[in-house]
C-alpha cells in the first residue's frame, strides 16, 4: 500500500540491516506474508518472530536435538518443524494454547536434514534423511501413505546390486508442488512426479560434485543449484513429461545459464535465495571471518551488483523476503539480521503541496494562474469537480493475499487438483491471536 | 470489580426503549414494504434505544469489529460496554485516574484499549473483564488510538504532540514520531497496517509509513483549519478529514485533491469523530445536538437526526448493519442508538 508513496526507484536490493534479533537461532525463514520469521535452534526449540514487534510470540517446543529446518503453509497458519531427533512436527499457530502443543509427529528412523510442507497442501510432507533417503509422507485420511523416493538406475549399469545409487543430499518440492527436487551427492539432479512419486528425470550436472541446495524462482522455470564445487549454477527447466507407466524417464544434462563463485576468495556458499521477482540472488558465503552477502543481478545477466557486509559474526544461512527488498540472513552466534533498503528520508513530504526536484527546473507560468476569478465561478467549478463518482470500498488484492487464493492457472491437471483435495485448511485466511505477555519476559 | 460496583450499575446505568414516535402505530409490515419500493435509497433511521449511564461528557463510541457490542468512554474515567441488541449495560471498567477521550477495539473484539488524560493507555481484556496492560510514554494527555490490522500494534497521539506506535503485547514504545506542532487529534492504520494517518490542531493531516517512521506526505488545506479528525477510506485510497470550519473534506491523498466536501452541520469548537457507513454513508455529529447522514457520492444530506440535547461529540456506524450509535456533552449524558427500518 504505502509503496505507490514512496518512489518506486528506491525499490532494488537490501543494503543496510534494519534491525537484528538476538534469536539463538540456527537458521531462519520468512512465512509467506513476510510479517514473521521462524528461527530453529540447536537446543530444539523454535520460535515465531513478529517482524512488526521484533519480538517473539510463539515458541515450539517439541524437539530434543537440534531443529534442520522449518517451513511454513501457505497462509502461514501451520508450521513444521524438523530435527536431529528423527522427528517432523506439525504446529498450528491457530491454537489458544501457551505454550504451544504439537498439532502432529511424523517419526522417521534417521535424524532428519530438512523437510518442507507441499505448496499447496499442508498436509503432505517431503522429509530427508541424513542417511541419504528422501521419504513423501501423506496425512491426508483419504491418501494416508508414505513413500520412499527411489531413483531409477540405468540397467546396462546393473549389476546385481544398487551400488551405484548415490545418497540424497537436498529434497524440494518446486513451486507449484507438481515436481520433486532431489540433488545426490554424485552431482545429479532427479526430478520426481509428487502425485506418482516416480521418477520423470535426470540431470546430471558435469562438475558439480555433491549438491548442498536448491531454490525456484517463483515461477519455477529457473533453479538454482548449490553445490561442494563452491559455485552456484542457475538452469532453465525444461518441462517434464507426465509419469510414464513403462519407467522411462528423461535423462538430460543441463547447461547452466549462468555459474556464479567468488573467484578471489573461492568461497564456499551456505546458501542463496532469489528476490521475489527473480531479478536478484542473493549468496550467503561461508567465510569464516565476516558476514557476507553478495548480490547478483540475474535482469543484468546475472552481473555481480553488491557484497553486503553485515559485521564480524560469519553467516551460516540467508532467506529472502517473500514480496519486499528485505532478506534475513542468520549469524553462528545466533542473531538473525533483517536487511532492508532504506528510503531517504524525503522532507519535502513534511510541506503540503511541496515537490522536490532532482534538478532545477524552469518554472513556465500558467496564461491563467494569477487570473482573478469570480469566487462563484470558482466554487461552480470545485463543485462540478467533485460530482465524480469515488470509489472507498474496493481493495487492490496484495501480493500475499493473492498468493493464497487459487492462482487459476492448470486447474484441470491433475498432477495438481490431487494435492487440492482436502486442503481446505490451507487456503482460508489466517490471523494470528496476540497474546499478552508477561513482565518478566522469557528469552 | 467489587460488588458494590456492580450494584450500582444496576440502578444507574439504564436502557429506555423508545417506540415509534407520535406518528401514530407502526405500520403493518405490509405497508412498509410499500413504502420501501415508493422511496428506494431513502433513508429513515428511527431512535431506538436511549442508554444513560456516563455522568460526564461522552467522548468516543465504538463498535466492536463484529458489532455485537459498543464502547463508550467519558470525562468520568470511565470506559462503559452496551449490548448492540438490547440496549443494556454489559460491563463498567474503571482504573484511569483522569477523563478518556478515545477508545479501539483490537480485530478480534478481545482487547480494548482506552486513551486518558492520565497520560496512559490501558488496555481491557473482555474475557478477563480487567486491565492487562498499561502504556506509559505520553509527556501529556492521550487523546487517540488506534489498532492495526493485525492488532500486535497500536497507533496512539495526543497533547504531547507526538505519535506513538506500541507493543501492546508488551507494553513497550516502539517508535515516537514528532508528528505536528499542536496537540494530535486523531490517528490510525489504513486497511493493511502499512501507513498511519494523523492530523493536529495546526491544521495538517500527515500520512507516514508505518515500518519506518517516516513521513511521506502533507495534505493541507488553504485556510489552515484546525483538524478533528481523520480516518481512512475502507480501501485506504481517501482519507476522510472534518476539520473545524464545519466542513468534512474527502481527499485523494496521492494527488493532494479533495474529491468530496460535506456541509451542513456545525463544527467550530470540538472535535467531532466522522465515519463512513456501509460504504455509501458519512455520518457525522455536530453541535447543534444533532447528527448528519450525507450520501457519500453525491453530497446530499440524506437525514438529519434530532433528539440529543448537547453536542454531539462522538457517532460510529454499525460495521454491518444499519445501525448508528451517537453521544452527547453534558447537558445530555445519553447514548442513542438509532435504526434504520430495521425492526
Amino acid at each position: 500500500m504505502n509503496e505507490s508513496l514512496i518512489s518506486p526507484f528506491n525499490i532494488t536490493h537490501p543494503t543496510a540491516v534494519q534491525t537484528s534479533l538476538f534469536a539463538s537461532a540456527l537458521f531462519a525463514r520468512f512465512d509467506p506474508s513476510g510479517r514473521y520469521v521462524g528461527a530453529g535452534r540447536n537446543n530444539g526449540a523454535a520460535a515465531i518472530w513478529d517482524l512488526e514487534t521484533r519480538a517473539p510470540v510463539r515458541w515450539l517446543e517439541g524437539h530434543v536435538k537440534a531443529v534442520t529446518s522449518l517451513d511454513w503453509s501457505r497462509n502461514s497458519r501451520w508450521v513444521l518443524t524438523s530435527s536431529k531427533d528423527w522427528n517432523v512436527i506439525i504446529w498450528d499457530l491457530a491454537s489458544q494454547c501457551d505454550p504451544l502443543q504439537r498439532h502432529a509427529t511424523i517419526r522417521f528412523d534417521a535424524p532428519v536434514l530438512s523437510a518442507s510442507f507441499h505448496p499447496r497442501n499442508s498436509n503432505i510432507v517431503l522429509a530427508l534423511m541424513s542417511t541419504g533417503e528422501a521419504y513423501l509422507a501423506d496425512l491426508r485420511k483419504e491418501h494416508r501413505s508414505r513413500v520412499e523416493l527411489c531413483e531409477i538406475l540405468d540397467d546396462s549399469e546393473d549389476d546385481g546390486h544398487n551400488k551405484n545409487r548415490s545418497a540424497m543430499t537436498v529434497a524440494r518440492f518446486d513451486p507449484s508442488g507438481k515436481h520433486i527436487f532431489i540433488g545426490t551427492s554424485s552431482g545429479s539432479v532427479l526430478v520426481f512426479n509428487t502425485r506418482t512419486k516416480i521418477m520423470v528425470a535426470r540431470h546430471k550436472i558435469t562438475g558439480a560434485g555433491g549438491m548442498k541446495g536448491f531454490d525456484f524462482v517463483k515461477s519455477g522455470r529457473r533453479l538454482i543449484t548449490n553445490s561442494s564445487d563452491r559455485t552456484l549454477r542457475q538452469f532453465n527447466l525444461p518441462h517434464y513429461p507426465p509419469p510414464n507407466p513403462n519407467g522411462e524417464y528423461l535423462e538430460q544434462e543441463l547447461e547452466p545459464t549462468h555459474r556464479f563463485n567468488d573467484p578471489i576468495n573461492k568461497t564456499a556458499w551456505y546458501a542463496m535465495s532469489y528476490s521475489p521477482d527473480g531479478e536478484w540472488l542473493a549468496g550467503g558465503a561461508a567465510d569464516p571471518a565476516t558476514h557476507k552477502i553478495y548480490i547478483w543481478d540475474i535482469s543484468n545477466d546475472g552481473q555481480f551488483a553488491s557484497a553486503l557486509d553485515g559485521g564480524r559474526e560469519p553467516l551460516v544461512h540467508l532467506h529472502w523476503h517473500p514480496n519486499k527488498s528485505s532478506i534475513a540472513s542468520t549469524t553462528n552466534h545466533g542473531n538473525i539480521l533483517i536487511w532492508h533498503c532504506p528510503n531517504p528520508e524525503r522532507w519535502g513530504a513534511f510541506a503540503g503541496g511541496f515537490e522536490e526536484v532532482d534538478e532545477n527546473v524552469e518554472y513556465e507560468e500558467k496564461e491563467d494562474e494569477f487570473d482573478i476569478e469570480d469566487e462563484e465561478e470558482l466554487l461552480k467549478r470545485k463543485m462540478k469537480q467533485e460530482e465524480e463518482e469515488v470509489d472507498v470500498d474496493t481493495l487492490t488484492e496484495d501480493a500475499a493475499h493473492r498468493n493464497l487464493l487459487a492462482d487459476g492457472t492448470q486447474l484441470d491437471d491433475e498432477d495438481i487438483t490431487w494435492a487440492d483435495d482436502d486442503a481446505e485448511r490451507d487456503t482460508k485466511e489466517f490471523k494470528m491471536k496476540i497474546f499478552m505477555q508477561e513482565d518478566s519476559d522469557m528469552l | 470489580m467489587d460488588v458494590r460496583h456492580q450494584d450500582t450499575e444496576d440502578i444507574s446505568n439504564s436502557a429506555v426503549k423508545n417506540d415509534v414516535p407520535a406518528e401514530g402505530p407502526l405500520p403493518s409490515p405490509f405497508q412498509s414494504q410499500t413504502e420501501n419500493s415508493q422511496l428506494p435509497g431513502i433513508l429513515n433511521y428511527k431512535l431506538r434505544y436511549t442508554l444513560s449511564g456516563h455522568t460526564l461528557s461522552i467522548s468516543s463510541l465504538k463498535f466492536s469489529p463484529d458489532g455485537s457490542i459498543i464502547a463508550s468512554s467519558g470525562a468520568d474515567k470511565l470506559v462503559k460496554i452496551w449490548d448492540t441488541d438490547s440496549g443494556e449495560i454489559i460491563r463498567t471498567f474503571s482504573g484511569h485516574s483522569e477523563g478518556i477521550s478515545d477508545v479501539a477495539w483490537s480485530g478480534d473484539g478481545e482487547y480494548l484499549a482506552s486513551a486518558s488524560d492520565d497520560k496512559t493507555i490501558m488496555i481491557w481484556s473482555m474475557e478477563l473483564g480487567t486491565s492487562v496492560k498499561t502504556l506509559i510514554g505520553h509527556t501529556n494527555f492521550v487523546f487517540c488510538l488506534n489498532y492495526n490490522p493485525n492488532s500486535n500494534l497500536l497507533v496512539s497521539g495526543g497533547f504531547d504532540e507526538t505519535v506513538r506506535v506500541w507493543d501492546v503485547a508488551r507494553a513497550k514504545s516502539l517508535k515516537v514520531l514528532p508528528a505536528h506542532s499542536d496537540p494530535v487529534t486523531a490517528v490510525s492504520f489504513n486497511h493493511d497496517g502499512t501507513l498511519i494517518v494523523s492530523c493536529a490542531m495546526d491544521g495538517l493531516i500527515r500520512i507516514w509509513d508505518a515500518d519506518s517512521g517516516q513521513c511521506l506526505k502533507t495534505l493541507v488545506d488553504d485556510d489552515n483549519p484546525i483538524c478533528s479528525h481523520v480516518k481512512f477510506s475502507p480501501n485506504s485510497k481517501f482519507v476522510l478529514a472534518s476539520t473545524q470550519d464545519s466542513t468534512i473534506r474527502l481527499w485523494n491523498y496521492h494527488t493532494s485533491r479533495c474529491v468530496k466536501t460535506y456541509t451542513g452541520h456545525v463544527n467550530r469548537t470540538y472535535c467531532i469523530l466522522t465515519c463512513f457507513s456501509q460504504g455509501k454513508y458519512i455520518i457525522s455529529g455536530s453541535e447543534d445536538a444533532k447528527i448528519f447522514i450525507w450520501d457519500l457520492q453525491t453530497r446530499q444530506v440524506l437525514q438529519v437526526l434530532e433528539g440529543h440535547r448537547d453536542v454531539v461529540l462522538a457517532v460510529a456506524a454499525h460495521p454491518k448493519r444499519s445501525i448508528i450509535a451517537s453521544a452527547s456533552m453534558e447537558k445530555d449524558l445519553t447514548i442513542r442508538l438509532w435504526y434504520d427500518r430495521e425492526f
